[in-house]
């Protein structure tokens, strides 16, 4: 006779009723960063706001900054060159040195590489704000005060050594039989690295490109501290300076200017989230 | 074809010694397998051979030039690895190609290079496919193709079967020994698999720790060891080995009741115990108790279709020892059985050394 496997309620349910709980957490968890957005649109189209969210009536007059330059602001098209150049510097500098460091410290068994490897992380824990007035002084003596290449400069020095720990881990995950291959088949060793290994790693490159990237974009503290003519102003500057005036707020106004801001981070996580997604699993498969 | 010669060869990496001291040679045209346990350095060998690894010590000769500091693509040699190693972001026909674009050949002879390999090993319908798209053995092959197209002077093979499945192996096995043959190109093959060592080269090279064992035809490693670790890693199954025999008038190995003739006369301690040694396949079973022979009990059978592995449990030794029978006049499981050694065929060896004896 067939009998059926008594289980309760729960028993029954247990993955649904997890998976539920955690669903909830994670909305919760990240309400306010949505909210935020949300808010962020919303104000940047309309006229006012009532009760926080509700958009009165729809206007384009928050976005004037687009087609005018507003007085006592330098033009954001310049500003957004600027960024631009400043985020391409730092991706460039830092695509450069990681691809070939996190070689040398994934390959080669040279005196003194666990101290290096060590020695670099130290170095990426260091507080920006604590070599400020150092670094300022150091700008002063080479003539890079006020001027971008000062910044790209500092703010790669600065994204370096954890590009190469990433760039690391990834040369890691090719075997070095790979490697062999190449050596055997004809070529030396850097022509290998170049031809063989590199295209391999090309995900951790898009990882360190995108990071270095998105980090010299969003840089605010170096060019707020050593940016002092409008010419050279970057966005983060530009949006703080409206913010943070004498004047009152103009939040339509920043709203739409943070937007503008943010909308070149989002189209660049979408372009690499697949890279992003194996770089948490971890290393690469061909 | 050169021929190759390791003389005293060392490879240490820090404290460890990979390899330490080994000399051999393989001579020109000739397919030699470096047999050993994972860890015994006859990897290590194979990439000094390459150009991967330099000795620590030691030489390295091709023909009468020492290769000691030469870089791996001036040492023109072909090499298989075990992953095959095929570059995975270039499709069939890139792999083949890149030992050749290495050399610069104009584009036309590396086509015509790739295409004619790539028939002769039958993978020409893949040449537009990347690794990840294609079969192990299809894998295997290509990097077979890549390590030939370059017409090297020198083959490398490092355990290039291990990660196919049984029949695949046995399949590429001859093959790979054929092609071998065909093209006549001086080989080292690493393996740690006997079946392996033993079908496919003329000669075999059988590691341990760093060191080089015995050196011999396949022959000579199957029937003479030179010592306890060849005669137990070479054969499926191994060499049985019953210990605590001592010898009689040089002439008879004796334990309680068994008495078993050695086949020529030895020098030996008489008052010392030694360990008699003999292949699963130079035994018959007679059930019962005969006089002057092993006894024991059968303890589990293990049929293969071909034939039967009996596993018989020794009196009062309780010791385990494998033997081929036919099938159809196997005793049973618990029969009471005794064990008539083809006296010609067997071995001894010291317990204390290991070393053969007979």
């Amino acid at each position: 006779m067939e009998r059926e496997f008594k289980l309760t309620f729960f028993q029954r349910n247990s993955e649904k009723i997890l998976n539920t709980v955690i669903f909830i957490i994670l909305i919760i968890v990240t309400l306010p960063i949505i909210l935020g957005y949300l808010w962020l649109i919303i104000r940047s189209f309309s006229v006012d706001v009532v009760r926080g969210f509700i958009p009165t009536q729809f206007t384009l007059k928050n976005w004037r900054f687009l087609w005018e330059t507003m007085e006592g602001y330098p033009n954001i098209w310049k500003a957004t060159l600027n960024t631009l150049w400043v985020a391409l510097g730092v991706m460039g500098i830092e695509i450069l040195t990681t691809s070939m460091g996190g070689y040398a410290l994934s390959r080669y068994n040279f005196r003194g590489r666990s101290f290096t490897m060590k020695f670099v992380l130290v170095l990426h824990a260091f507080p920006t704000i604590s070599l400020l007035v150092a670094v300022f002084y150091v700008l002063k003596v080479t003539g890079l005060l006020d001027k971008l290449i000062g910044v790209i400069l500092l703010k790669a020095s600065l994204e370096i050594p954890w590009g190469t720990w990433i760039m690391k881990g990834f040369y890691d995950g090719i075997p070095w039989e790979l490697e062999w291959a190449g050596l055997i088949d004809g070529y030396g060793r850097m022509k290998v690295w170049w031809k063989v290994i590199l295209p391999l790693v090309k995900p951790g490159i898009a990882v360190t490109a995108v990071f270095g990237f998105l980090s010299g974009w969003s840089e605010f503290i170096f060019v707020n501290t050593f940016i002092f003519t409008q010419e050279t102003w970057t966005l983060s500057k530009y949006v703080k300076s409206i913010i943070g005036d004498f004047r009152f707020v103009d939040y339509g106004l920043v709203t739409a200017i943070g937007l503008f801001y943010v909308i070149p981070t989002l189209i660049l996580y979408f372009l690499v989230s697949k890279y992003m997604i194996r770089l948490t699993i971890g290393g690469v498969k061909g | 074809m050169p021929e190759i010669r390791v003389v005293n060869l060392k490879k240490y990496f820090g404290k460890v010694k990979a390899v330490d001291g080994i000399s051999f040679d393989v001579k020109d045209g000739e397919f030699v397998a470096l047999l050993g346990p994972s860890g015994c350095g006859k990897t290590t060998t194979l990439l000094t051979l390459a150009g991967i690894y330099k000795p620590t010590d030691g030489a390295i000769y091709f023909d009468d030039v020492l290769m000691n500091d030469v870089p791996p693509k001036y040492r023109e040699v072909g090499m298989v690895f075990q992953n095959y190693a095929l570059y995975p972001h270039m499709n069939v026909f890139e792999n083949i190609a890149f030992p050749l674009r290495a050399k610069k050949l104009p584009k036309e002879e590396i086509t015509k290079k790739v295409v004619q390999i790539a028939k002769k090993l039958m993978i020409d319908s893949l040449l537009d496919r990347k690794p990840s798209q294609i079969s192990g053995g299809q894998q295997q092959r290509v990097a077979l193709a890549r390590a030939l197209v370059k017409e090297p002077k020198v083959l490398l093979f490092d355990e290039p079967l291990s990660n196919l499945d049984a029949k695949l192996r046995m399949m590429m096995r001859a093959e790979i020994k054929k092609l071998q043959e065909d093209l006549g190109i001086t080989s080292v093959y690493v393996t740690h698999d006997q079946a392996e060592a033993m079908t496919m080269a003329s000669r075999i090279a059988v590691f341990n720790q760093g060191k080089l064992i015995q050196y011999g035809t396949p022959d000579e490693v199957y029937n003479n060891p030179k010592n306890m670790f060849v005669a137990a890693f070479i054969g499926n199954p191994p060499m049985n080995f019953l210990r605590d025999f001592t010898i009689e008038g040089r002439k008879y190995a004796v334990r309680d009741k068994a008495k078993i003739k050695l086949p020529r006369e030895v020098e030996v301690d008489e008052g010392k115990k030694y360990v008699l040694g003999f292949r699963p396949e130079d035994v018959v079973i007679k059930e019962g108790k005969e006089e002057g022979a092993i006894q024991g009990v059968v303890y589990v059978l293990e049929p293969l279709g071909r034939d039967v592995i009996v596993n018989v449990m020794t009196d009062k030794t309780r010791e385990l020892v494998k033997i081929f029978a036919e099938p159809g006049d196997v005793p049973k499981e618990g029969t009471e059985v005794s064990l008539l050694l083809n006296e010609e065929r067997v071995h001894l060896f010291d317990p204390d050394t290991e070393e053969a004896i007979l």
